[in-house]
């Protein structure tokens, strides 16, 4: 094998990209502007430099979360692109605000779990290592055999190997399915799955937006929300986008306990592409409606500069935790 | 948009240099794959090969890892086995540094990654511990009850089906074990309504437990009174205990009380089943009795009552300590 292939191969293993990334102290955002460069097809994209102390003190860090894809480690078997990811559901405590710690289920330390990402028809493997006390399992969304469907618990201590082709292209998710789910989906066992098309969608600045719930006393009643994981984090760090930049949402609503919520953007139209099944967008609003589980991507561009708010329009979930800024940043004339 | 591309340079070039200085380290698989994909049988997870039965190195109990240990001849390989988990392939015995390849090669035709049927001891002790963990939820669900607790009882009635159940299904139906997941639903029902008739809810509790004693008495006795076989069922329940305790702990008080009866329910039972084993131990290894008799007694004061105390008598790292000290005297145990 060739250092070119190897090193092609190495770039869309992001994990060892962070990691080297951060030894090399090229930080975070930065690898991932490497990556996005190297990979050669998203040069007209720009994402504006992201704060570099945005890591929160909870230990999680919902901005790098926003941007990081998971390509998996990329191999070739019987002539077929493999994508093998590794997670292990672990816990851990978060802190959700200044009131309450938080005992998480979660996959490699973080809520939500790792962004997998793959195109169709490519080979998924998933290797899952329970190693959180109670059995846990992952269950895919998309198309897979019966015994793929990850509803059998996988006990503490013990490896499953997840194994099914992507498809079909569009935003799904994972999640731990046993019961009661509620549980296991609050306590953070979820976390997205895409799979590109064939054909690359256009370049744009990509972004996974995960609204979740926490039932944080076990009434069965969410008493925080949030984005990615932590609790007003994007209203305290504002996500810096570029002036006239397209941007590529992948929302999905993983609230519990609430039917539906909905996501709506300030200042703005977003263009709607249903569960990301198809090339384009179908239809303009500012406001969808998502009952739990439900995703999809939302393409947009600010021409006014200056911050600008997303959040759900139930107010009472938004100001629980989960809304945010975006801070569109000028492009120098 | 340079300090972009300097960076981009910069990075693929210490990319380039990382890949080149760690070529045969562990984190790189896709670099030492062999060009022919050795036993990757149309990648089914449930392709069974002919001849005997292989160890999935991935979930195996220390006892059937024993056998590659014994194979090689390297002391302690099993647990260094088991701490490398998981694999993605077999050959990761290799990548990950826990076996040479020469070693590989005389074991390869041993292990498997993929989901095997369990046989003789190994299938024993993995039923028997899943029983153990349904038992060790039922006596803090009972405890609960007892306490008119019927809402904190509830979870502990559930996750014996939950959890538990479909994973033991296959093997309740190889023994011939009537099914009692309906029982335990059943049960689970009545709590959940308000546990009100207590007539109703003692009569559908034992139902349930006798059915789980009743599968467990489906081993043969000479297997539940013999101490190795006993004692890697303690380290299954106990090894899960350990996780959950640390799961009900946060800032130094216990959050989350059901985790921490879930441990405790566990370590009682585990407790449990060493009292039946210790005249023997005390007979063929009094020492190895001695200590994990004493380390149990001070386990145990980790779960004072049912209901959580105002602040944990020990710390997960407290806790986990003693664990390890039971698993490595009764492997000591099991080994000699």
């Amino acid at each position: 094998m060739s250092n070119q292939k190897r090193l092609e191969k190495s770039i869309l293993n992001r994990r060892q990209l962070l990691q080297w990334g951060l030894i090399a102290g090229a930080g975070v955002a930065a690898s991932s502007i490497a990556a996005t460069r190297l990979l050669g097809k998203r040069s007209s994209v720009i994402i504006p430099p992201v704060p570099s102390a945005s890591t929160d003190r909870s230990g999680m860090n919902p901005m790098s979360i926003l941007r990081d894809f998971d390509y998996g480690t990329v191999t070739q078997e019987n002539g077929r692109t493999v994508r093998e990811f590794r997670v292990e559901a672990q816990t851990s405590t978060i802190k959700l605000d200044n009131a309450h710690s938080f005992i998480t289920w979660n996959l490699n330390g973080r809520v939500p779990g790792p962004t997998f990402r793959a195109t169709e028809g490519d080979r998924i493997r998933v290797v899952f290592y329970n190693r959180a006390g109670h059995s846990h399992s992952l269950h895919f969304h998309g198309e897979h055999p019966a015994d793929m469907d990850g509803i059998k618990p996988v006990k503490n201590g013990s490896v499953m190997i997840y194994e099914f082709d992507a498809k079909p292209f569009g935003v799904h998710l994972y999640h731990c399915h046993v019961a009661p789910v509620t549980r296991h989906i609050g306590k953070g066992l979820y976390g997205m799955f895409i799979i590109d098309p064939p054909q690359p969608r256009p370049p744009a600045d990509e972004m996974v937006l995960i609204m979740a719930g926490y039932d944080v006393n076990d009434d069965q009643k969410n008493e925080l929300y949030a984005f990615n994981g932590l609790p007003h984090y994007y209203m305290k760090n504002p996500i810096p986008i570029q002036q006239d930049q397209l941007v590529r949402l992948y929302v999905l609503n993983m609230i519990e306990f609430d039917p539906v919520a909905t996501f709506h953007l300030h200042a703005n139209m977003f263009r709607v592409n249903q569960t990301g099944r198809s090339l384009t967008p179908s239809y303009e609003t500012d406001v969808i409606t998502m009952g739990t589980a439900e995703r999809h991507i939302l393409e947009f561009s600010y021409h006014n500069t200056g911050k600008f708010m997303f959040h759900p329009h139930q107010d009472n979930i938004a100001e629980a935790g989960c809304m945010g800024f975006f801070d569109v940043i000028g492009s120098k004339a | 948009m340079s300090v972009l591309r300097f960076f981009a340079l910069f990075f693929s070039a210490f990319s380039l240099s990382v890949l080149i200085s760690c070529s045969n380290q562990t984190s790189t698989p896709t670099a030492s794959a062999p060009a022919s994909p050795v036993a990757q049988s149309e990648m089914s997870p449930h392709s069974m090969h002919s001849g005997k039965p292989k160890i999935n190195i991935n979930n195996a109990i220390l006892s059937e890892l024993d056998k590659i240990e014994a194979m090689l001849g390297v002391p302690a390989l099993s647990n260094r086995i088991q701490a490398s988990r998981p694999y993605a392939k077999v050959d990761e015995l290799v990548s990950k540094n826990v076996i040479t390849q020469a070693q590989f090669d005389q074991v390869k035709d041993m292990v498997t990654i993929e989901d095997i049927q369990l046989t003789g001891e190994a299938k024993d002790v993995d039923f028997m511990t899943k029983l153990g963990l349904m038992k060790g939820h039922m006596l803090v669900a009972k405890e609960l009850l007892d306490l008119q607790k019927p809402d904190q009882a509830e979870p502990h009635i559930g996750h014996p089906v939950e959890e538990i159940y479909a994973d033991v299904e296959d093997q309740l139906n190889d023994r011939n074990i009537k099914e009692f997941k309906t029982g335990l639903i059943a049960l689970q029902d009545t709590v959940k309504a308000g546990a009100k008739d207590a007539n109703k809810v003692d009569t559908e509790f034992k139902t349930s437990m006798q059915a789980v004693d009743g599968a467990i008495a489906a081993l043969p006795e000479t297997q539940r009174t013999s101490p190795d076989f006993v004692l890697q069922t303690i380290n299954g329940l106990l090894d899960t205990a350990n996780s959950e305790y640390t799961a009900a702990i946060a800032d130094g008080k216990i959050s989350q009380a059901i985790e921490y009866q879930d441990s405790r329910g566990f370590v009682i039972y585990a407790n449990e089943l060493y009292k039946a084993i210790a005249p023997q131990m005390a007979k063929d290894r009094a020492r190895a009795n001695t200590t994990i008799q004493t380390t149990m007694a001070e386990l145990m004061k980790a779960w004072p009552s049912v209901l959580p105390p105002a602040t944990p008598v020990k710390t997960p790292v407290e806790v986990s300590k003693l664990i390890k000290t039971i698993e490595q005297s009764a492997q000591k145990t099991a080994s000699s």
